[in-house]
């Protein structure tokens, strides 16, 4: 099918240009608020939790973006809704489980968790695996914006005499460029407040190509009666066609989709790291799902249900070689005036660019504390002082960024094979998430999980996940509830289900078995020649690993060996890891969240729910990290001395920007006053005579 | 007419496997003591995803009912 180009007016473009620029100087402003890696990364744990699900709608909304979204709801109707209404499932397990330990067991990346939970040489794994999915995240997120973008420009544009073609590939280049540079200035602190806008706008803009598109085409009665039956359905078919189906779509977006957003999307983490606390994040996220994504759906899909009924009309409007990924930008064009046509692109635009900026800035926090972290220490580089160290570090994860934005543009051309844009993101999401969804799941809800059983997840996991999709006829189809095998990209969607359950096997039997492993281990140990052994079996999975990935060897040879990797590599981490199960899971499993609150505090807890005191403030002249409120006051608040408190500006709309977390210290007899530090102040961003309002945490 | 493959199987298998993952995340969560039902907050936040898993079917069932005979 031929592209369409040159869409939109000049007012359009001045528009999208006005739009964009206001977006970049509205998030430089807050990264002003970047002091160190915790703000740059975390934006310093202290936000509101409707600014922080703001925040996530911006990123949700944007990388199950319009563009996919909108191409299958114009193919197949009201089902391209079905995975925004799908992510209630695995809530539970969130928000009392995974939640509490990320932000109690104070780690700064998901493969730190492994380091804790298990192992270094966990941590390493699972360190690669996270790059690659936030780097095949990036790639998505850039394929998506480069698609959105094409149609609006003209088929090749004349610079200083020479002319140049604009090809997808290009635009993407410079795509990337621009939001490079805005996330490696700006920060957590400016992707939270810019996402803050752009939630509102990608929620204002979508609803308008829904709402005028309707009335385009006739009204709510017409609209409705222009669709046939089955479009109008929620869910789609059981099993067919093979490039959207449900019970596919259900394992590949419901569960492992799910399970990965929540889990191990780093820049969602990030997200709810920045919430002031654990039911900030659980309020931001059950109203997220519950509220926002169900309006998204509309939003998202709403371009294509539109051109769906327009398609029905006598006189179409719709160009007949109009691929399904342009088609929002398509009715967008026929339905909107100049001008508004222009912001609806530009929010559209912006909105991609914050998915991307939470997955870079997500890219450069992984790398700065799992690889950077890791290697300084492990070449025991001595630091003058720490703000010398911050400075570094900070500079480290600007230059990461920039590295990651090149990778996420490489990790475009794999996925620019596909179709469309949702069955890409459908591939890439059953791949790359069920080893660690499962890693992670089994680590946090099953104490008994070792590390042998993690590192044989992720590689025995990923060896048999190869083999799936080198042989789908066979190793997959056992598992295909009848859809039907598209050759040239075999089981897009329930190559989930088998990825899922060939992890989960792995880790749950290689921990069943841990006892005969220790067992083995032991006489390995004792034996004369034990070197050789390990060293033998190390080279014995390196080949079998290799032969795998370049499919050297038949099925059935490469499904044995690889099934004997895993037990070798099983043997191996039980020989070299020492695990102390009692130490490796206190207050890192959902059966110890309250020692891990403990942890966190670093004394006994003191539960007890007291009032929020409303306080002016005065200055100590000291650094100490201690605030000091009158008897009567700690009295409502049920407040004890050591306890933590949250301190903010009493302005609720600021969302906690001013704000910062301490202990109570010796209490005073004047009422209503708060005794803070100077780095309080400091990092508080606090203003002269503006109120405050305490809450004790715990 | 569309086929029960169409209309209610995909519910049923929906809310049939994603109802085992949420009940089993409940009964967990509960037997780990992630959950802590002497707080209020966390009372509050049982009621909330007990609903959340309703609140979804229900959306479902109406817009399936909707589709077949509105």
């Amino acid at each position: 099918m031929d592209r369409l180009h040159t869409m939109g007016t000049q007012t359009d473009w001045v528009v999208m240009i006005v739009y964009l620029v206001a977006i970049l100087l509205f998030g430089s402003y807050f990264s002003k608020y970047n002091h160190n890696t915790t703000d740059f990364f975390f934006g310093g744990r202290r936000f509101s939790w409707w600014l922080i699900a703001m925040s996530i709608l911006a990123t949700g909304v944007s990388s199950h973006s319009f563009v996919k979204y909108s191409a299958k709801a114009w193919e197949y109707g009201f089902s391209s809704s079905m995975s925004y209404m799908n992510d209630w499932f695995f809530i539970p397990f969130f928000m009392f489980g995974w939640l509490p330990i990320v932000v109690y067991s104070k780690i700064r990346s998901i493969p730190e968790y492994f380091e804790k939970r298990f192992s270094p040489s966990a941590r390493f794994f699972v360190t690669i695996l996270q790059l690659l999915y936030l780097v095949g995240y990036i790639g998505i997120g850039f394929l998506t914006m480069g698609k959105a973008i094409l149609p609006l420009m003209p088929p090749s544009i004349n610079l200083f005499g020479i002319e140049i073609n604009i090809t997808l590939m290009g635009l993407i280049i410079v795509i990337a460029f621009v939001t490079g540079a805005y996330t490696t200035f700006g920060g957590q602190i400016a992707v939270l407040f810019t996402d803050l806008v752009q939630g509102f706008m990608l929620l204002l803009a979508g609803l308008m190509v829904f709402i005028i598109g309707i009335d385009y085409v006739g009204g709510w009665h017409a609209f409705w009666n222009l669709l046939p039956t089955d479009w109008k359905l929620p869910l789609a078919h059981f099993n067919k066609p093979s490039d959207f189906n449900f019970v596919g779509i259900f394992w590949q977006d419901g569960i492992a989709g799910s399970v990965g957003f929540l889990f191990m999307n780093m820049g969602l983490i990030m997200r709810f790291m920045s919430a002031k606390s654990v039911n900030e994040g659980r309020k931001a996220a059950a109203f997220n799902i519950l509220f926002m994504l169900p309006i998204s759906a509309i939003v998202v899909s709403g371009g294509g249900w539109v051109g769906k009924a327009m398609s029905m009309l006598s006189n179409s409007p719709i160009p007949a070689n109009t691929e399904p990924d342009f088609i929002f930008v398509v009715v967008a064009n026929i339905i909107m005036g100049p001008g508004i046509f222009g912001f609806v692109i530009a929010s559209l635009a912006a909105a991609l660019m914050s998915t991307v900026n939470t997955l870079l800035n997500a890219c450069s926090a992984v790398y700065v504390n799992d690889v950077y972290g890791p290697i300084k220490v492990w070449l025991k580089k001595k630091q003058k002082n720490d703000k010398v160290d911050e400075k570094r570090a900070l500079l480290v994860a600007r230059i990461a960024t920039v590295a990651f934005t090149v990778l996420g543009v490489l990790a475009v051309i794999p996925f620019s094979s596909y179709p469309t844009v949702y069955e890409a993101h459908g591939y890439f999401h059953s791949t790359l998430t069920p080893p660690l969804v499962i890693a992670i799941f089994l680590g946090v809800f099953w104490k008994k999980f070792t590390p042998a059983g993690v590192i044989a997840t992720v590689i025995g996991g990923v060896s048999l996940m190869i083999l799936g999709a080198y042989y789908p006829g066979i190793l997959i189809s056992p598992f295909d509830y009848g859809t039907p095998m598209d050759p040239v990209h075999p089981y897009t969607y329930i190559g989930a289900l088998y990825n899922t359950l060939v992890c989960l096997g792995v880790g749950v039997i290689v921990t069943l078995l841990q006892n005969q492993f220790i067992s083995i281990a032991n006489r390995i140990k004792k034996g004369s020649s034990h070197n050789l052994i390990i060293v033998t079996m190390i080279v014995l999975s390196s080949i079998i690993f290799s032969m795998v990935v370049f499919n050297i060897g038949g099925v059935q040879f490469l499904f044995i060996a690889s099934l004997f990797m895993t037990l070798m590599i099983s043997l191996i981490s039980t020989y070299y890891i020492k695990y102390d199960p009692v130490i490796k899971t206190e207050g890192l499993t959902a059966g110890s969240i309250h020692r891990a609150k403990e942890l966190f505090k670093g004394s006994k807890l003191n539960e007890r729910e007291g009032e929020i005191v409303k306080v002016n403030w005065k200055l100590r002249e000291d650094d100490e990290d201690l605030i000091n409120l009158s008897n009567h006051d700690m009295k409502k608040m049920y407040a004890e001395e050591g306890d933590l408190v949250y301190v903010s500006d009493a302005r609720k709309y600021l969302g906690g920007l001013k704000s910062f977390h301490s202990r109570f210290g010796k209490p005073h007899n004047e009422e209503g006053i708060i005794y803070i530090s100077r780095e309080h102040l400091r990092n508080g961003l606090l203003i002269k005579d503006r109120p405050l309002t305490a809450e004790k945490e715990m | 007419m569309p086929s029960f493959f169409n209309t209610w199987l995909p519910f049923i298998y929906l809310y049939g496997v994603g109802g085992f993952c949420f009940f089993a995340g409940m009964i967990l969560i509960r037997k780990l003591k992630g959950i802590d039902m002497r707080q209020k907050k966390h009372r509050f936040w049982w009621k909330v995803m007990f609903f959340g898993y309703f609140y979804f079917m229900l959306i479902h069932a109406l817009l399936i009912i909707a589709a077949l005979y509105w």
